[in-house]
Formats: C-alpha cells, sequence, structure tokens
C-alpha cells in the first residue's frame, strides 16, 4: 500500500466517525418501565401548538437526573423516527421538516424514554400539534444581559424560525471609539418588512438610525420643542411616519422587593416623525400625566397609546420614588387622519386602572379585532414586574371582551413586550418564566380567539436556553432579513 | 580553548540555573495572583461563549487561554503549566534561531516578557477586558517558534507557502503570525516571490476584517491578539510593554540571535531579565493580602479572614469591610476592631486605575451584611466589564440561593459546574447571622450606591430593628460614621439587647468620647472601666501637647500610632474612612 493509498484509507476512517458521530438514530429501549406521566422535557414542548415551518423543537431531559434519552417521533401517516443522543433530542431540520409538512392540521406524537440509574423510563406519550398558518420566517431581538447601569456588548440579531440561523444587525463597537460602545435599541420595522426600519444608537456620535426604501441615515429627533429626542417607536404601516414616545426616564433599585429594579418616567410626550421631510409634530404633551409607548392599527387610521391616570391630589408634589407604586396607565387612542396627518380627540379604550392595574405596550392585531399589551399592577416598564402578564381584548366593541391567555401567561414570572405575527396567527412575548431574570421568546398560536400553549423559541442544542447569559429583549416578527450589513450600517456613523 | 569552553558553559548554565530560580521564586510569590486571575476571569460553558470569542482574530488562542486560566484554581498547577509552555519556548526558540552556545541564553529574554506580563498587571485583574490572557500569548507564542522551527527545516522553495500559511493563520494567531512573518524575513533574506508573501501578509488585517471580521472595527482586526489594556475609564500603555520588547526581542534574535555568542551574554542576559522582570512586576504586600482575604471571606472562612488582616496594618477600604465582617462572624467586632487598625489607606495604585471597593469586594461585604439585591446589582455591573468569571458567578448563585430563586440558581450553578473542578459546587448555607441581618434591611428604593459608604450608612441605621447581631453592626457603623447622634440612639438598643453582655472596649472609648465632646446629644449614663477613662484622658494630653509643638497632624498620627492606634480615639482624629 502506497503512501497516498494510506492517506486515503486514514481520510476514510475520519469521515466515516465524524459522520457517524453526527448522525445518531438509536433504537428504543427493549425494556422499559412505564410512567405514568409526560417526560419533564426541557423546553417544555408537551401539547403545544406548532407552526407548520418552525424550526425542530430540539429538546431534552435534565442532565442530573437522566443518562440517556430517547425519542421517538410518529407523524399521522405512521412513520417514525427515533432520536437522541446523551441526554439531548436533537432532529435534524429536513427530517424534521418533512414530518412537518405532512403533518399540517395535525399532530406529531412523540415518545419520550429516559434512561435513570441504568434503567429505561417509558414516559406517556405527548403530542406536538402542527397549525396549518406558518410563522413568519424571522425574527430580531436584542440580547442583552439583564444589567442595571454599565453595559457590556450588545448586538441586535436576526434569527430564522425557520431554522436556527442566527446574523447580527449590529453591535455596539462597530461604530464606536469609546471602549464603552453605544447602547443600541428599539429596533423596528414597518409592517414587518426591513426595507423600512430604524433603531437607536445612544452615546458616542449616536442617533436614530432609518432605512428608507433601502437608503440609510443618521437623524437628530430632538427638537426644541421636545422632552428628548425619540423613544419607543412606532412606524405607521404604510407611511412614511413613525410615531415616537419622548420620555425623561430614571432607573432605580429595590432593596428587597425582588423586582429589584424600577423603571419610570417623570415627563413623556408622544410625537410624530415625518421620515421624508425631517420634521417632527407634537401628537400630544399634556403637562400633566405621562403617554407612551404609541402603536398604530393595521390601517394606519388609529394612534393607540397608554396615558397615565392622575396621581390622587395629596402624591402630585411628591417625589416618585414614593408615588411609583400609584402610577398607573390606561390605554387610549386618537384616530389619524393621513392626508392632514392631524390627530382626533382622545378616546379611552382600555381602563385598567379602574381594575388597580397598569397597561403597556399595546400591539393591535393584524385584522384589527383585537389588541395585547402587558399588564401588571403599576408603571410601565413590565419586564421588571413579576405580577406582569399579557392581556388580549377584543376591539370594536362597546365592552371589549378579554380573552383567556392562562396557557400563554406564566404564573409569579413577568410577561411582557407581546406582538403579533403577520398573519396573526402567533404571538410572540419576552418572558422572564425560565428564572425570573433572563428574558427568553415565548410563542403561541391563535386562532379565532384561543391561544394556545406558549413554547419557547426552539435552539438547535437545547442546552443553549440556559447557557446564554443574555436577555432576548424587544422581539420582532420580521417577513424577511435585514439585508443591510454591519459594516454598511457603521458607515452612517462619523469616523 | 577548553577552558574558554569550560567557563561559557559554567556561565551559561549558571546563568540560567539563577533565572530558574528567580522565575521559581516570582511564581511562587504570585500564588495569590493567580487565584485571583482564575476567580476573576470568565470562562463559559457552552456555544455562546465559543462565538463571542471566536467573532474576533487571535480568538482561538483566547479560548484556549481562558479554559486554561481555569487551572490557576490550584496556583500551583497553573504555575507549573506556564512553566512547561516557557520551557517549551525555551528550547524550540533555541532551535528555530538556530542558537549555539552562550547564545541559547537568549531565549530568557522572550521568556522573561511573558513571565513579566503576568505578574505586572496589579488593579488591572480586577477590571481586564482582555479575555484568556494568562496563557494565551505564552501559547501564540510557543506556536510560532515551533512553526520556525519547523519552517527552518523545510526546503528553501517552500518558504513562499510559509508565507500564505502565515497569512492564512491570521485569524488563529493575530500579532504572532506578523511576528512569524518578520522571522522569516530575517532569517533568510526573501526572494521576489517571497516578497509576494510578506506584501500578502502586510495587508492581512485589511483583507480579513473584508472577509471574515466586517462586524468589528478594523482597529481590532488589526494586530488581532495585541494586549489592549483599555476601559471606557482607564487605558494602560504600560502594560503593553513586555509584548513590544517581546515583538522587538524575537525580531533581534531572528536577525543575528546566532551571532551573540559572547561570554557574557548568558550573565548579562539573565541579569537584564531579572532586573526586568523586578521592576516590572505588581509588588505589594496590601495587595496580596487584599486578594487573601477575599479568597476566604468567599469560602465565609472568617477565621483566616481575621488572620490575614491581624497581620497588615494597611488595611484597604475593602480590607476593613472584610475585617469587620469576619469579625462580625468571630464575634469581637466591638472589642477588637479598631484594635486591628479601622483606618482605611488608598491602594498602591501607580497606573490611577478605577479600582476600589466596588470592583474588589463589594458584592460580597453586600451579601454578607443581607444586601443581596444590591449584590445582585454589583456583580452584574462589575461583570458587564471583566465578564462572568467564577467570582461572580458564585456570588450571583449565592445570592440566587438567599432570595430563594431556585430556577436562576440552578441557571449559575449548571455554570459553575461546567468549570474545572467545580463538578459538586454548590452554594454554602445561608449561615444563621445572614438570615437575622436580612430582617433589618429596609425595602426602599435607591440611587447608584456603589461604594463602601452607602453600606456604612445603611447599616448604622440598624438601631430601630430588635436583632441583637443588628444593633450591634449600628453601633459599630455609627462609631464608624463619627455619628454621635446614631451613636446614643444605637447605645440605647445595644444596652437594652445585651442586657447580660459586658460593655465593649470601643463602645466604652466611644460613650465616653461622647459623653466628653457631644454634651448636647441625649445622653445615657452607663458604668465605664476606670483604666478606659484614664487612657483616655492621657490620649487628649499627649495629642494636644503634640499638635501644640507644631508638629503636622499627618506626623502626629505616625507618632501617636504604636501607642494609640488599638483606640477609636485615634480612629476618629486621625482616620481616613470618614463617612
Amino acid at each position: 500500500m502506497n503512501r497516498y493509498s494510506q492517506l486515503s484509507v486514514l481520510f476514510s476512517a475520519v469521515a466515516v466517525m465524524l459522520l457517524s458521530s453526527c448522525v445518531h438514530n438509536p433504537d428504543v429501549p427493549v425494556s422499559s418501565t412505564e410512567v405514568q406521566n409526560t417526560p419533564d422535557i426541557f423546553p417544555d414542548y408537551c401539547d403545544v401548538t406548532v407552526p407548520c415551518n418552525i424550526a425542530p423543537l430540539n429538546f431534552m431531559l435534565s442532565s442530573e437526573v437522566y443518562s440517556a434519552c430517547v425519542a421517538r417521533v410518529s407523524t399521522p401517516g405512521g412513520e417514525q423516527r427515533i432520536y437522541g443522543k446523551g441526554v439531548k433530542v436533537q432532529i435534524p431540520e429536513e427530517e424534521w421538516h418533512s414530518m412537518l409538512e405532512v403533518s399540517k392540521g395535525k399532530s406529531l406524537r412523540v415518545e419520550v424514554w429516559g434512561e435513570k440509574d441504568g434503567l429505561w423510563l417509558a414516559f406517556s406519550p405527548f403530542e406536538i400539534h402542527v397549525a396549518e398558518e406558518p410563522i413568519d420566517e424571522y425574527l430580531s431581538y436584542r440580547l442583552i444581559e439583564p444589567s442595571y447601569i454599565v453595559y457590556g456588548y450588545m448586538e441586535i440579531d436576526q434569527r430564522n424560525l425557520t431554522s436556527f440561523e442566527e446574523r447580527q444587525v449590529f453591535n455596539n463597537k462597530v461604530a464606536c471609539d469609546s471602549p464603552k460602545g453605544q447602547c443600541i435599541n428599539c429596533h423596528s420595522y414597518q409592517n414587518y418588512k426591513t426595507d423600512n426600519m430604524m433603531f437607536h444608537a445612544r452615546g458616542t456620535a449616536g442617533g436614530t438610525i432609518i432605512v428608507n426604501d433601502g437608503k440609510l441615515k443618521k437623524v437628530d429627533l430632538k427638537r426644541d420643542y421636545t422632552i428628548s429626542s425619540g423613544v419607543y417607536p412606532a412606524w405607521h404601516p404604510t407611511a412614511k411616519l413613525i410615531a415616537f414616545s419622548t420620555n425623561k426616564t430614571a432607573q432605580v433599585f429595590h432593596t428587597v422587593n425582588p423586582n429589584k429594579t424600577e423603571v419610570f418616567d417623570s415627563a413623556s410626550d408622544l410625537i410624530l416623525y415625518d421620515v421624508e421631510t425631517d420634521c417632527v409634530s407634537v401628537i400630544c404633551s399634556d403637562q400633566e400625566l405621562l403617554e407612551v409607548y404609541p402603536t398604530w392599527s393595521p390601517d394606519g387610521k388609529s394612534l393607540y397609546y397608554c396615558k397615565s391616570v392622575p396621581l390622587p391630589e395629596d402624591m402630585r408634589d411628591k417625589d416618585i420614588r414614593t408615588t411609583f407604586q400609584k402610577l398607573q396607565y390606561n390605554l387610549f387612542r386618537r384616530s389619524f387622519d393621513l392626508a392632514t396627518r392631524s390627530f382626533g380627540e382622545e378616546e379611552l379604550v382600555y381602563d385598567a386602572a379602574m381594575a388597580n392595574k397598569s397597561v403597556s405596550l399595546p400591539r393591535v392585531s393584524p385584522d384589527g379585532s383585537y389588541i395585547l399589551f402587558a399588564e401588571g399592577q403599576y408603571g410601565c416598564f413590565h419586564i421588571w414586574h413579576h405580577d406582569a402578564d399579557i392581556v388580549c381584548i377584543t376591539l370594536g366593541e362597546e365592552m371589549p371582551l378579554r380573552l383567556d391567555l392562562s396557557k400563554m401567561n406564566s404564573a409569579g414570572f413577568s410577561d411582557s413586550y407581546p406582538s403579533w405575527s403577520s398573519n396573526g396567527h402567533w404571538i410572540m412575548v419576552a418572558s422572564r418564566r425560565d428564572d425570573g431574570n433572563y428574558s427568553r421568546v415565548y410563542l403561541s398560536h391563535f386562532k379565532n380567539g384561543k391561544v394556545g400553549k406558549a413554547f419557547l423559541l426552539p435552539q438547535e442544542d437545547p442546552e443553549h436556553n440556559i447557557y446564554r447569559l443574555k436577555s432576548y429583549n424587544r422581539p420582532e416578527f420580521m417577513v424577511e432579513p435585514v439585508e443591510i450589513s454591519v459594516n454598511e450600517f457603521s458607515k452612517v456613523f462619523p469616523k | 580553548m577548553i577552558q574558554k569552553g569550560k567557563v561559557s558553559s559554567t556561565l551559561l548554565n549558571g546563568s540560567l540555573m539563577a533565572f530558574i530560580l528567580f522565575v521559581a521564586y516570582i511564581l511562587h510569590f504570585n500564588q495569590e495572583v493567580f487565584y485571583t486571575a482564575y476567580d476573576r476571569s470568565e470562562f463559559l460553558y457552552g456555544s455562546s461563549f465559543f462565538h463571542i470569542l471566536f467573532s474576533r482574530p487571535f480568538s482561538l488562542i483566547e479560548y484556549i487561554g481562558s479554559w486554561l486560566t481555569q487551572l490557576f484554581y490550584y496556583p500551583a498547577l497553573g504555575s507549573v503549566v506556564l512553566l512547561v509552555i516557557w520551557t517549551f519556548i525555551f528550547f524550540a526558540g533555541i532551535n528555530a534561531f538556530k542558537l549555539h552556545g552562550t547564545a541559547k541564553a537568549l531565549m530568557m529574554l522572550p521568556v522573561s516578557c511573558l513571565l513579566s506580563s503576568v505578574v505586572d498587571l496589579g488593579y488591572w485583574i480586577y477590571i481586564s477586558p482582555v479575555r484568556g490572557y494568562w496563557f494565551s500569548q505564552s501559547i501564540a507564542y510557543l506556536i510560532i517558534m515551533l512553526l520556525l522551527w519547523i519552517a527552518r527545516n523545510t526546503p528553501r522553495k517552500c518558504h513562499l507557502l510559509w508565507y500564505v500559511f502565515a497569512f492564512c493563520s491570521y485569524p488563529i494567531l493575530g500579532w504572532f503570525a506578523i511576528l512569524f512573518v518578520l522571522c522569516l524575513i530575517f532569517i533568510g533574506k526573501p526572494s521576489w516571490r517571497e516578497n509576494i508573501g510578506v506584501v500578502l501578509i502586510l495587508f492581512a488585517a485589511r483583507i480579513w476584517h473584508i472577509l471574515l471580521y466586517s462586524n468589528l472595527k478594523f482597529v481590532d482586526v488589526s494586530l488581532g491578539g495585541f494586549p489592549c489594556f483599555e476601559t471606557s475609564l482607564d487605558s494602560s500603555t504600560r502594560l503593553t510593554i513586555p509584548f513590544v520588547i517581546l515583538g522587538v526581542v524575537t525580531v533581534v534574535l531572528a536577525f543575528c540571535g546566532r551571532y551573540l555568542t559572547k561570554i557574557i551574554v548568558p550573565l548579562a542576559c539573565s541579569v537584564a531579565c531579572i532586573l526586568f522582570t523586578w521592576l516590572f512586576m505588581f509588588n505589594d504586600k496590601t495587595y496580596i493580602d487584599e486578594m487573601r482575604m477575599v479568597r476566604y471571606a468567599e469560602q465565609d472562612n472568617w477565621k483566616e479572614v481575621v488572620e490575614v488582616a491581624s497581620k497588615n496594618k494597611r488595611h484597604t477600604a475593602s480590607m476593613i469591610m472584610l475585617k469587620n465582617i469576619a469579625l462580625m462572624n468571630e464575634g469581637g467586632l466591638l472589642e477588637r476592631s479598631f484594635s486591628m487598625g479601622s483606618v482605611a489607606y488608598p491602594i498602591y495604585n501607580p497606573d490611577s486605575v478605577h479600582v476600589d471597593f466596588l470592583e474588589i469586594a463589594s458584592p460580597i461585604v453586600c451579601y454578607n451584611y443581607g444586601m443581596f439585591n444590591e449584590s445582585i446589582r454589583l456583580n452584574f455591573e462589575n461583570a458587564m466589564q471583566s465578564g462572568f468569571s467564577p467570582f461572580h458567578l458564585k456570588s450571583l448563585a449565592r445570592c440566587s440561593y438567599a432570595c430563594g430563586e431556585d430556577n436562576l440558581l440552578n441557571r449559575y450553578v449548571s455554570h459553575i459546574r461546567h468549570l474545572l473542578f467545580h463538578e459538586d459546587w454548590q452554594p454554602y448555607p445561608i449561615s444563621d447571622n445572614l438570615k437575622e441581618l436580612v430582617q433589618c434591611y429596609p425595602e426602599e428604593l435607591i440611587g447608584v450606591e456603589n461604594s463602601d459608604k452607602y453600606i456604612v450608612n445603611n447599616v448604622s441605621m440598624w438601631y430601630e430593628s430588635d436583632s441583637k447581631l443588628a444593633s450591634e453592626q449600628a453601633l459599630y457603623y455609627s462609631m464608624i460614621r463619627c455619628d454621635s447622634g446614631r451613636f446614643w440612639a444605637s447605645l440605647r438598643k445595644y444596652v437594652k439587647l445585651h442586657q447580660d453582655a459586658s460593655f465593649p472596649k470601643h463602645a466604652q472609648e466611644a460613650y465616653i468620647l461622647y459623653m466628653d465632646k457631644s454634651p448636647e446629644e441625649k445622653r445615657m449614663m452607663l458604668p465605664v472601666e476606670e483604666s478606659v477613662y484614664v487612657r483616655y484622658q492621657q490620649f487628649w494630653k499627649v495629642l494636644e501637647k503634640r499638635v501644640k509643638s507644631g508638629v503636622k497632624l499627618g506626623d502626629v498620627k505616625e507618632q501617636m500610632h504604636e501607642e494609640w492606634g488599638d483606640t477609636y480615639w485615634y480612629y476618629i482624629i486621625f482616620g481616613t474612612m470618614k463617612y
């Protein structure tokens, strides 16, 4: 055998070893003990309804308890596939999508075995219901530690929901000479598309970066007559207009309360920014009350927002640190005439304060029939409030109907930042239900006013959800990826 | 001739031996520093950390360096691994540069640079943004020495491939790839074909920036891996000197190392290396003792904290706070605290780097006073800069445990258990003292409180609590604050809750002082030992005499320290830790 033959044999052997380590299809255990409950898998995908185009729902059993896990996935047509390596079940994307394809409108059956102390346990099977409605292909979020004052590396990423591809949209170091970097936030898209989008970059050479029909510019939204530059944005669905809140925001810390942090506004108004003309006009600027979190109806004819309720007379002049728990927001709207760019009178949509609650972050469903918002006992920054839940009410009825979201909300942990997929069949929230500290993206099916069990954004390695020490902040659906590169974005900043 | 050879051989061996002994001594001297290096260096399990590190040039080596830094959990083990790497560098370098006879001693120079680089950080150790620093530079240098050795043994016609290889390896080797090429150039004059390779490496950073690293600033790609000590508040060029010298020395060795065979070379090299390292090393006993106290405090080993504190006479603010906690747990806060010294000295900080109590000990101190939310916040503030090191992960895990946040605890514990030597790690039990103190900490909203001043002020207000422990703390910190109002309030509560206990010595000292100097306050009558009262009178007599004689207050402080440094009165007159 000459040297080249030896090398090729060696190469083939290594290749076979590598391949065999990548593709692992185990057998189901020959004997096992039946357990009368569904497996305690992480993430919990038992009996969830998922989009027909979602990435594989990889999961695992606890490595503290089990030494191995095997799962058999059966399609409605009877096709069966077996997976499992160690305590993880990771399904190849192609196989998963072919199983989803044949299971649309039906369910996948999943049987799980776990090896514990040398014995195999067979858990009760569970189902994964495959909805006929797909989910928007992309999702973007800011990855940030649940930090306090100091921040580190920050990035806005986009994730393909049909696969595990995650790509950076922008980061806070690339356009900044200071080692501290910028604070980048509030990415927002017009109508789920990315040719009109924006985000803020605060700090050195900061500003609001706006993509207008694919063209980039950096603008300063601060005017003499506004409290601050633009903060929380909402793109008008059809026109080149963005409604912003302008805020004077402060952050303080609880010494004992498990909520740990309070973020509140001491002043806040709404403005309208015309992307084409660079004009800023004031929508509302109540001197006493606080308006925040604007969002448009899908037809662009109404602007919804949250507005604080007047404090009791004896509390009005007091330091907000002593009155913050009395600060509550209701949901309002104003009509909007695109031709004249004028807003109508303010109209109360939902009186949360009457029930001793406070709303934030409203989002109207694409068909205009429902509105989602986060609700807590007080304030408008609910991601730090353990009692915060998502609420969905009907629109267009005299008495709004409150939908049952018990399958989506978590008990005792913050659920915040709700949003609708472009087809209105999927709700996404940023939830701290895993541990109370790190926000993760949860998705729920929505159909005819019924909301399905929330499930965690799938990851290629289920452990990724444990080991990523970052929060998923401001998750936003997109129907297409951001095509502008980080480098191109960085060029709008002065060198 | 034979005699000359013998002399040079003896000189070479002697110099090498002296240098080896010196290296061993320096490594031994810095064992506590190396433990802190482990404790404050980030290495996280999982693809997230892997990918973050892989997003820039030199990141693979940084990742390996970060992993190896865990070996400093046992400082001796990490030191041995460093020694092994440097030994390989020494021999690989001799072969790479073809050094013969006394010229072999020249390889002490790069080793000395690498040694200096791990012992010169000082307080940068708490805020260093460079991941895997402790091993990465040594590993990369070893790799290029081995590559150079191999390159020199390949036919000359293959050298062009080495230039191309250097270009390709830039994402892995960073600035060492350029150093490798420079060595190749100086070892043998490049042919016109090889010049293409030289040109290629000149533009390596620019090309890789376009190809792989467009999400980074160009400046972060050029000279990838060259340690850059820069934070939002501080920057240091001093710490990069060993690497600049390392680069220069390496090129010089490539250029003319083999000709430097004078008999004096070994001696000159060893002297130069020893002097260079000694001058560059951060050498301060308090710096080491402070690290030791932090380590013991992390392990709830309060006895050893007291032991270290009692042997050091120049406490920093962090050491004083740790000593106070240790005395709270071991007993004797009001009997021994001022005897052990409560006057805080500033840290020895030639770089004027912004490091103090916040970075060194604040999360542990807050935790041990039951201020869990504040401890969590301070851990995060620090981790944003230097990463989620074992120190911060363990501290966060302990806070989660104490707060009953089980899922969060599990997340942190999962990370910690993936660190080397931590498979069975679990947080220490919550002490009874801690359970008692938690009840005393009132809920309120606070701003950014990063200093020991906040803790002192806060604890001094615990006199309304019915906890015996809290009343002792309140009394002590009202004394530290020199606040007669809080002192009397605290004393009343302390006496009420400690009716069978004796009146502690330092409390007596404070009592006499406030009776004498703050007559307008609402006082209470308590019996004090006559010896304490007599000593108090003597203290003032001596003080008045010294001050009247025109001696500066600073000098009076020094003169009176020996006799009166163990009293509260000395603290109140000369203490720098006033709140």
